[in-house]
């Protein structure tokens, strides 16, 4: 509280005046708010029973009597642990989320060990926890990220903050990223990388025997994605899509590697007490190695980037003043919030949009009719050759649809967390403050009550009729909803809008006879169980 | 352009420490200046200010003036007006806590909704045939006099702590 006021009072001070500055009081303002009400309450943890004054009947429904978690159904703790732990349950965290919504209905309670998971598998559910949030949601608990940064003297960035934290840096970050005008800026930059992927792709069918083949699309697509992530963030080309990639830029996707085959170990880094450390060193070692290198990768670009503007202004050039440039001059952050938050957006940034592009490809080469379709679209829209930029995107229907369809189908991340920080009543049960809840995305973006036919790929469920068609759409919200929501969200867009058009415009894509039916797998993020080897016949124009 | 400004000043500042903003101008402030530079457009200035009036949630009508460009988000929070939850992402696009309601001729006259506005509209709660996203409105001078409704607030699930509410 104290250091809230302080930081209130700072902020009123030098910067009465900006606008910005008046947002981001009227946040902490509230953020104040909800602080003190923390304040006066008692908190309830675990499965005790509900103190009768917390409950507000008026806000619960006449009739309905407010359960506890004691009665939440869901599975058993030991079968929780055999299939999670024996059964490799992990990488089908989101196959298991639809058999236990099967089984359990809307809202279930699941135990990992101490930690008490209440899983929210319904749209209007999702939606009621979502519009209830608070000014700083807390997503889950991120200790272990803290403890790595403490350790090294670094900063945390955007996931790994939290509170005022995190609420000063988000308020700095939404207002250069997020709106999607502002980032229709950067089309041209991401418009080059698209060329880049291109030649590519038609360099990698060359060195197949039919002169078609891409092997392994998501390695282009993430070479694709840091490539295009990068021009923005750092105002730099990391040459991801040539032929030699240059070491440290091998170095950095080296070290996005072993964070990520290192996940589920990393995942125990941060369950695993700390005492234990000593005899089980490993995945904290690990943990903290591939953190290193990810910081290490931003260190270089930010200060590299730095020495540039400096040696420009000393010698009276032009600056040309992108994302980072921006960040270096306002410093509304300081250098070590910028090194964090570059390092945290590019761990975000990469495998999720490549992972899409994959499935929206994949997707197109299962069902040619639609892949026509979209095409005759783009064709007719822009007419041939003509290459899209974010301006055109607002004309071109159906490429917003195949990637909210790819997003449904297969939503990269298939489940979210909060922690929530009031006690709730959800769907009749009461949930203590500070229980972690998972919201089910995955399930709830493939239930028939949501979406008819929904295992169907249909681009086309997503156009509106008109400006007043509203399409109820919270069942599928893949960059989630609200003040925590994706920051990333319309960089994303942006690249995989003018990636996609592109593509379809210049090739037919279709199955590679090596490549079967791909499944999902779970992997921290939901992502090809196999690798997805499709064909790009240059379409005549 | 002040950004030349804080260029300038960079060779003599160093970036380390933590040394919080400058004034220098901010990346939309830029980007508008960019943009204008090669549209030739000018934001929207004027000294007549426009009238609007709230309708809060408890149907009280509360009369502010604008500035004819400004966005109805930046009315409520210069005339630090109180409605809890209102404007959560700083009118960013990610949130459709500004959602309002307009009379069936206002909102003909509030001009085009993006794709995007529409996509966060339809997460907007108690959405309606004449609901727009506060944030994604500015002030026109044919705007003058509108009424902007703030609708109900989610039902609460939110279990209040000391009994009261
Ligand atoms: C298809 C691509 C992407 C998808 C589906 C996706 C999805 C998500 C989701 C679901 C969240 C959690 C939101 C919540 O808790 O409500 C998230 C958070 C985040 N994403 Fe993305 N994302 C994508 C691309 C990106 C990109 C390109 C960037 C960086 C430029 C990025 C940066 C972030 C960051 C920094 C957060 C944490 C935000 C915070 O806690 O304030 N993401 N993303
Ligand atoms: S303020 Fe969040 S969408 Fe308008």
């Amino acid at each position: 509280m104290a250091i809230l006021n302080h930081l209130t009072t700072t902020c009123w001070k030098s910067f009465q005046s900006d606008r910005l500055n008046k947002q981001l009081l009227y946040a902490l303002r509230a953020l104040h708010k909800s602080a003190a009400s923390e304040a006066l309450g008692i908190s309830t943890t675990g499965e005790e029973p509900i103190p009768d004054r917390l409950i507000a009947p008026a806000d619960v429904g006449e009739k309905t009597r407010v359960k506890n978690l004691k009665d939440m159904p869901g599975p058993s703790t030991l079968s929780n642990l055999v299939e999670f732990f024996w059964r490799d349950g992990f990488s089908r965290i989101h196959e298991i989320q639809m058999e236990h919504r099967k089984k359990y209905g809307k809202i279930f309670k699941s135990r990992f060990g101490p930690q008490l998971v209440v899983s929210v598998a319904d749209r209007e559910l999702v939606a009621q926890v979502l519009r209830a949030e608070g000014v700083a949601p807390q997503r889950a608990n991120m200790e272990s990220w803290k403890e790595y940064r403490d350790l090294r003297g670094r900063s945390t960035g955007l996931i790994s903050a939290e509170g005022e934290d995190w609420l000063k840096m988000r308020s700095v970050l939404r207002q250069l990223i997020m709106r999607p005008r502002d980032v229709a800026f950067f089309s041209d930059d991401v418009n080059k990388v698209v060329d880049d992927l291109i030649r590519r792709v038609s360099c990698l069918r060359t060195e197949q025997s039919d002169g078609a083949t891409v092997l392994n699309v998501n390695d282009l697509f993430f070479k694709y994605a840091m490539e295009a992530v990068a021009a923005i963030l750092y105002e730099r080309r990391l040459g991801c899509l040539e032929n030699d990639i240059p070491q440290e830029t091998q170095d950095y996707i080296t070290a996005l590697n072993l964070m990520f085959s290192s996940f589920k170990t990393t995942m125990y880094a941060g369950a695993i007490p700390k005492w234990l450390r000593p005899i089980l060193p490993k995945p904290w070692e690990e943990f903290c190695h591939s953190w290193d290198g990810l910081f290490k990768f931003s260190l270089i670009h930010v200060d590299k980037r730095f020495a540039e503007i400096k040696g420009q202004l000393q010698r009276g050039e032009e600056v040309k003043a992108g994302l980072l440039t921006h960040m270096l001059i306002t410093k509304e952050m300081n250098l070590e919030e910028i090194y964090a938050n570059l390092t945290e957006m590019l761990l975000a940034g990469v495998d999720t949009t490549s992972f899409t592009l994959s499935w929206a490809s994949y997707l197109l080469a299962r069902h040619p009719h639609v892949q026509q379709q979209i095409y005759t679209e783009v064709t007719r829209t822009l007419g041939p050759g003509t290459v899209a930029t974010a301006d055109d995107v607002p004309r071109l229907p159906l490429i917003r649809g195949l990637v909210k369809e790819t997003l449904r189908l297969f939503p990269v991340l298939p489940g979210n967390g909060r922690i929530t920080q009031d006690d709730l009543v959800v769907g009749e049960y009461f949930i203590p403050k500070g229980t972690q809840l998972a919201l089910c995305h995955y399930s709830t973006s493939l239930d028939e009550e949501n979406f008819a036919d929904s295992l169907d790929f249909r681009p086309s469920r997503w156009i509106r009729k008109d400006t007043t068609d509203r399409v109820d759409n919270f069942g599928s919200i893949p960059f989630g909803y609200g003040v925590r929501s994706c920051i990333g969200r319309r960089i994303a867009e942006l690249e995989l809008h003018l990636a996609l058009t592109r593509l379809i415009q210049k090739f037919h894509i279709s199955m590679s006879p090596l490549t079967a039916d791909v499944k999902a797998k779970t992997h921290g993020l939901l992502c090809p169980a196999a690798p997805i080897h499709l064909q790009f016949t240059d379409r005549e124009n | 352009m002040s950004l030349v400004t804080a260029l300038g000043r960079l060779a003599h500042v160093r970036l380390r420490g933590y040394s919080r903003r400058t004034a220098a101008a901010s990346w939309g402030a830029f980007l508008t200046a960019r943009r204008s530079l090669t549209a030739g457009t000018q934001p929207l200035r004027s000294d007549n200010k426009v009238t609007v009036h709230f309708i809060n949630r408890d149907g009280e009508k509360i009369t502010v003036k604008g500035a004819p460009g400004e966005s109805l988000l930046d009315i409520v929070i210069s005339e630090d007006l109180d409605f809890d939850g209102f404007g959560a992402c700083e009118g960013t696009l990610a949130c459709s806590t500004c959602h309002l309601i307009f009379d069936e001729e206002v909102y003909k006259k509030l001009g085009p909704v993006t794709d995007e506005e529409m996509d966060m509209l339809d997460l907007a709660y108690g959405l309606t045939d004449t609901s727009r996203l506060g944030c994604q409105i500015c002030l026109t001078k044919s705007l003058e006099g509108m009424v902007a409704r703030v609708p109900e607030s989610v039902a609460d699930i939110r279990q209040s702590k000391d009994g009261s509410s």
